[in-house]
């Protein structure tokens, strides 16, 4: 897990304290969405209770969930302790050199897969469809068709693929292909091809709890498939906003270094 | 006028931890948490706006020359969260804000705490976002 949680976790109680007063006379009131919940659900309350389900006994993943960030700066970090990722050398220097102002999401892109933006997400289910809605980088979505078609022959590479979803017992499986080469998998720049194939596990083991394992193979970059753990919280004090990107980015223009984890990514 | 602010801030032990960083955007490729920035001076603009809100200050040196900065906040969303409103910063108001500069040295900052002008002292940052946190 990420190193940081601690400080993070002090800033945000630091900084929920800081509000704490009244608002000032005049000031409009926080809305619906207030009450100091944040985006990495650190302080809201995880609720306590079974994993439910839908009307068909399906599991139920619906929900407001909170971002994992290891799949975020660098998914490395969301490798099992002691793995190391399996990157070939071209795709190791890539990312090495890679300038974090061609970072895609930063110039508001879709983060792709498996990646994850700093912002709530939503997983939305019904009888045909499956549906990952995001907030933020972009404000947009995943579309998971769940009425047991197979994979296109030839799909045509998008930044989200082709997803194809089914359940085996509780768990969520969601098979993916049909990737463009664009999006970068973190900050850290790590590269993809075009022979991305994607599956993911996931399961509510209880109300308030997200768990998923990815499994990762792409010839065209890495040596051999592996596995990335994700976990999120319920967050039950925020609803999905809108975020459109593309609104104001003045940032791209100043974005003159490199994250370290571009610099000095894991193997 | 930069170096006897960074100079001044770092005297009064402002000096933001180094932390690596998060947003939509790598935060350290764009902004320099070892080159913190404490400025006063009037808001003249604020962008409620995606993927950062933004507001511009008029900050006055000693020698009465005013230059415009440009500070970036977290989302709209992410400031809701935390309980700012877009009525937080108006025109006109006196502020005083804590950041990391702008590695690109324009008068720009990543802006982490900022003083209200009615006195409290409130977190600018996306939570979370791994930049410095005071």
């Amino acid at each position: 897990m990420n190193d940081l949680s601690g400080k993070v976790t002090l800033a945000v109680v630091v900084a929920t304290l800081m509000l704490a007063p009244a608002p000032a006379a005049g000031q409009a009131p926080t809305g619906p969405v207030g009450g100091g919940a944040l985006n990495e659900g650190i302080l809201a309350k995880v609720p306590n209770g079974p994993s439910p389900r839908l009307a068909d006994g399906k599991p139920d993943f619906s929900g407001v969930w909170s971002p994992d960030r290891n799949f975020t700066y660098d998914i490395s970090d969301a490798l099992k302790k002691g793995e190391k990722l399996p990157i070939q050398p071209w795709a190791l220097k890539l990312a090495k050199e890679r300038p974090s102002k061609d970072d895609p999401e930063a110039n508001c892109l879709p983060t792709g897969v498996p990646r994850l933006a700093p912002y709530p997400w939503s997983i939305v289910q019904n009888r045909n469809y499956t549906y990952i809605l995001f907030e933020g980088n972009i404000h947009s979505y995943r579309q998971i068709f769940m009425d047991g078609r197979k994979h296109s022959p030839d799909p045509n590479p998008t930044w989200y693929g082709e997803s194809i979803g089914k359940y085996e017992g509780d768990t969520l499986i969601i098979d993916t292909v049909g990737f463009n080469d664009k999006f970068w998998f973190d900050f850290a720049g790590h590269p993809h091809t075009e022979n991305l194939h994607i599956v993911e596990r996931y399961r509510r083991p209880d109300l308030g709890h997200l768990e998923w394992e990815t499994t990762i193979d792409d010839p065209g970059a890495y040596t051999k498939p592996f596995t990335l753990y994700g976990h999120s919280t319920l967050e039950t004090a925020t609803d999905l906003m809108e975020y459109i990107c593309q609104e104001n980015n003045v940032d791209v223009g100043h974005i003159v270094g490199k994250d370290s984890r571009n610099s000095l990514p894991k193997q | 006028m930069r170096t006897k602010l960074i100079g001044w801030a770092a005297s009064l032990g402002l000096l933001l931890a180094a932390l690596p960083a998060l947003a939509h955007h790598s935060f350290q490729a764009e902004y320099d948490a070892d080159k913190p920035v404490t400025l006063k001076g009037t808001v003249t603009r604020v962008e409620w706006t995606n993927p950062h809100a933004r507001f511009y200050v008029d900050v006055k040196d000693d020698s009465g020359k005013v230059t415009n900065w440009n500070f970036e906040l977290a989302s709209p969303n992410g400031l809701m969260r935390q309980g700012w409103t877009r009525h937080s910063l108006k025109v006109g108001d006196v502020v005083s804000v804590t950041g990391a500069m702008a590695k690109d040295g324009s008068n720009m900052a990543n802006a982490r705490t900022v003083t209200l002008a009615d006195g409290r002292k409130v977190f600018a940052g996306t939570s979370g976002d791994g930049g410095p946190t005071q």
